[in-house]
């Protein structure tokens, strides 16, 4: 039976088989492509910047991020300012932040049968478009990261306009998705005592706990996160158990029959990606709590995703302090990027997980290209014998309307994954 | 004001769902859907699934498309070709949302056979839906200002006439350069040319690529997300609502013997020089320290 799976940033098919009315198997196709790394093959390194954004919508600023990282890695030795990383972590957290927003009150909401709530979407990711606007002139698409730095000078006047939407996105948050007070909300580490308080979020935990959704969307227990910054931590789990050296060069890409999205696996194992992953991973207190409890279900992952919010509010917070007004925003790099042959590699945590650049360039030239999406980890279409995480949480269903909840749970971006 | 909604299709081709977020970032969201209905959007939730859209026969008053479109792809199992023919020819209005659906934009090189605006490919006119021609306005920019395309819904729900260009946008958007407004003019106008990045001062038009002087848009008249440019923060105008989008080596300005190869919309070399050289003769000191970070 194919079904086609709608809103996930574009749409993928999933074609199930089922056996004494559970799912038996089911292959996930991504049945699209873009072709963005045939598209930089032989342009000018720099444009790079300009194309990669337009990788997706979403989460393009992630991609922008990964794109210069990946070229100053090119470097043997090349300056950053610490204040423009710091510029550049926070418009990140911000793209981050708007997009869990959207994902919860698009997503997961309509999903669990509360309908109309576009203005709840849209109201905090728009206070954060205007943030990552206020210093990169524009969201989304913008290039202001380029290699050397920053493009822009941030003074004062940035700092104050940027922490007063900082203020007001924490104020929505506190007010409508838990009635709790911020700070509260995040020393807590019982997920419990969540349920009883009010507010959009412990409306869908009650509402998940109440359909007996509670034990759907368990998968292997194996997280994995590469872009370790100045807050996530990088490292791999297996159930609770943490390995914090993990090597980018074990992570391979391969081609599978069905889909056009390559596979990704981590020594030949799939790992789940994202905000639960960098929670369990960074041992975040509540979610640690939250999967004592349930594992690596829907109600960890959507948890997870909604903490992230507070965290990554709070942290910029902490960010905006950190900046020394009085160093360079951009460095010009000694030798210009024309004049080497080299490759790099960017890393960097995007809204659903860890995101990966590599690319060779030559002349002036980008010679290869690879992107590497977090959608590729969580949706990978699998084999019967090694199955993709999202296919693992999914057979033995009994629904493909159930199916499609455990899909959605990861927070799918069919446009990235079809890059 | 007509009380009724109209039906807005909004259908999505070879594209990044930049244009659909973006629309997300139009400020009085609740205003515009008391106006409008959206049979199926990407992102929001809609009376009908995208499956409906292909294989029912709905009522629809407007048709937006996203994203470059090409024969061979296909929504689900359906080429976007069909699902344009059937809807463009009830709706009263089609809009090409984003310079992909206007001219082919990045995904014209996405590898689908004939990938293409809807009806240019980039500044060619295509034979390929011309009959529905009349009806289309061209929202160009990658992604689209949600400002410029509500602002252009709402037109055509007062059945208001919109004045468009040869590529079909409007000229009350696309008349201007994305040159006006903005906050370093005065680096242009008195030919500052030693910009740096990471700074406030200085005009990327002579070095950086700059292209507002010469992209149609209104990018520093109604500014993106109610509060800045890319050229106001120092980042360099793309000329990302132009069917040449995207050029090549979008970070230098190319120049003959010394001179932009590009000069500012119907500026002659010869008067460009002129020019260039009395400027020059201004010398003025407060243009060339910095504003205040001294």
């Amino acid at each position: 039976m194919i079904k086609l799976i709608e809103k996930i940033e574009g749409e993928a098919r999933l074609n199930y088989s089922f056996k004494d009315n559970l799912i038996d198997f089911v292959e996930i196709d991504f049945f699209t492509t873009r072709g963005i790394e045939k598209i930089l093959e032989n342009r000018a390194i720099l444009d790079a910047l300009v194309i990669n954004p337009r990788v997706c919508g979403i989460c393009g600023h992630a991609q922008l991020i990964a794109t210069v990282k990946a070229l100053e890695d090119c470097y043997d030795n090349i300056e950053i300012s610490k204040k423009a990383e710091i510029v550049r972590e926070l418009t990140l957290n911000f793209e981050i932040i708007q997009n869990h927003f959207k994902w919860f009150y698009l997503t997961i909401m309509p999903l669990m049968g509360y309908k109309d709530y576009l203005l709840k979407a849209s109201f905090p990711s728009q206070l954060m478009s205007k943030a990552i606007a206020s210093i990169a002139g524009q969201y989304p698409h913008t290039s202001y990261a380029i290699v050397g730095g920053i493009v822009c000078d941030i003074g004062m006047m940035e700092l104050v306009k940027v922490e007063s939407y900082i203020d007001e996105t924490l104020k929505f948050f506190e007010e409508n998705l838990v009635e709790a007070d911020g700070e509260e909300f995040l020393e807590c580490n019982n997920s419990n005592k969540l349920l009883s308080k009010d507010g959009d979020l412990p409306k869908v935990l009650n509402k998940i706990k109440n359909s007996n959704l509670i034990d759907f969307g368990k998968s292997y227990d194996r997280f994995i996160v590469f872009g370790k910054n100045s807050y996530f931590n990088s490292g791999k789990s297996n159930k609770t158990r943490l390995y914090k050296t993990i090597d980018i060069d074990r992570v391979e890409e391969f081609d599978n029959n069905k889909s056009f999205a390559k596979n990704v696996m981590y020594k030949d194992k799939y790992y789940e990606v994202g905000p639960l992953a960098r929670a369990m991973i960074n041992k975040t207190p509540l979610i640690k709590d939250a999967h004592r409890r349930y594992g690596d279900s829907i109600i960890s992952r959507i948890l997870a995703r909604v903490c992230e919010i507070l965290q990554l509010l709070n942290h910029s917070k902490k960010l905006l302090k950190e900046i020394n007004l009085n160093e360079l925003s951009y460095i010009k790099p000694k030798i210009d990027i024309s004049q080497i042959s080299s490759s790099g590699v960017g890393v960097v945590e995007a809204s659903r997980g860890s995101l990966i650049h590599k690319v060779n360039i030559e002349k002036g030239l980008i010679k290869k290209y690879d992107i590497i999406t977090p959608t590729q980890w969580n949706l990978a279409n699998g084999t019967r014998d090694n199955l993709g995480v999202a296919q693992n949480a999914i057979i033995g269903l009994d629904s493909t309307e159930l199916a499609e909840i455990v899909f959605k749970s990861f927070d799918v971006c069919s446009v990235c994954t079809t890059h | 004001m007509r009380s009724k909604k109209l039906k807005v299709l909004w259908l999505t081709g070879i594209a990044c769902n930049g244009n659909a977020h973006s629309f997300l970032n139009y400020p009085y969201l609740a205003q515009f859907m008391d106006r409008f209905e959206f049979l199926y959007h990407p992102i929001i939730e809609s009376k009908y699934t995208l499956v409906d859209i292909i294989n029912q026969d709905l009522e629809c008053d407007i048709l937006l498309i996203e994203g470059a479109i090409s024969i061979e792809y296909k929504k689900d199992t359906t080429s976007i070709y069909d699902i344009i023919q059937k809807y463009s020819s009830k709706a009263q209005k089609i809009v090409t949302v984003g310079t992909c659906a206007s001219f082919g934009g990045i995904f014209r090189d996405s590898g689908y056979l004939g990938a293409s605006g809807l009806h240019f490919d980039r500044d060619i006119e295509l034979d390929d839906f011309k009959n529905i021609k009349s009806k289309t306005i061209s929202i160009s920019g990658c992604p689209i200002h949600p400002e410029v395309l509500v602002n252009t819904l709402y037109s055509i729900r007062e059945d208001i006439k919109i004045a468009l260009d040869k590529f079909l946008r409007p000229k009350e958007f696309f008349a201007y350069t994305v040159h006006n407004g903005c906050t370093r003019n005065e680096y242009f106008e008195y030919k500052i040319d030693n910009h740096n990045f990471g700074e406030r001062e200085g005009c990327m038009f002579y070095e950086h690529g700059c292209q507002a002087p010469y992209t149609h848009g209104s990018c520093n008249k109604i500014l993106w997300n109610e509060v800045n440019s890319k050229t106001r923060v120092g980042l360099q105008c793309m000329g990302c609502s132009e069917p040449s989008f995207p050029k090549s080596n979008l970070f230098n300005t190319k120049k003959n013997m010394g001179i932009p190869e590009e000069l500012p919309l119907g500026v002659g070399k010869r008067t460009y020089l002129t020019l260039a050289g009395i400027t020059k003769a201004f010398n003025i000191k407060r243009l060339e320290t910095r504003l205040f970070n001294d």
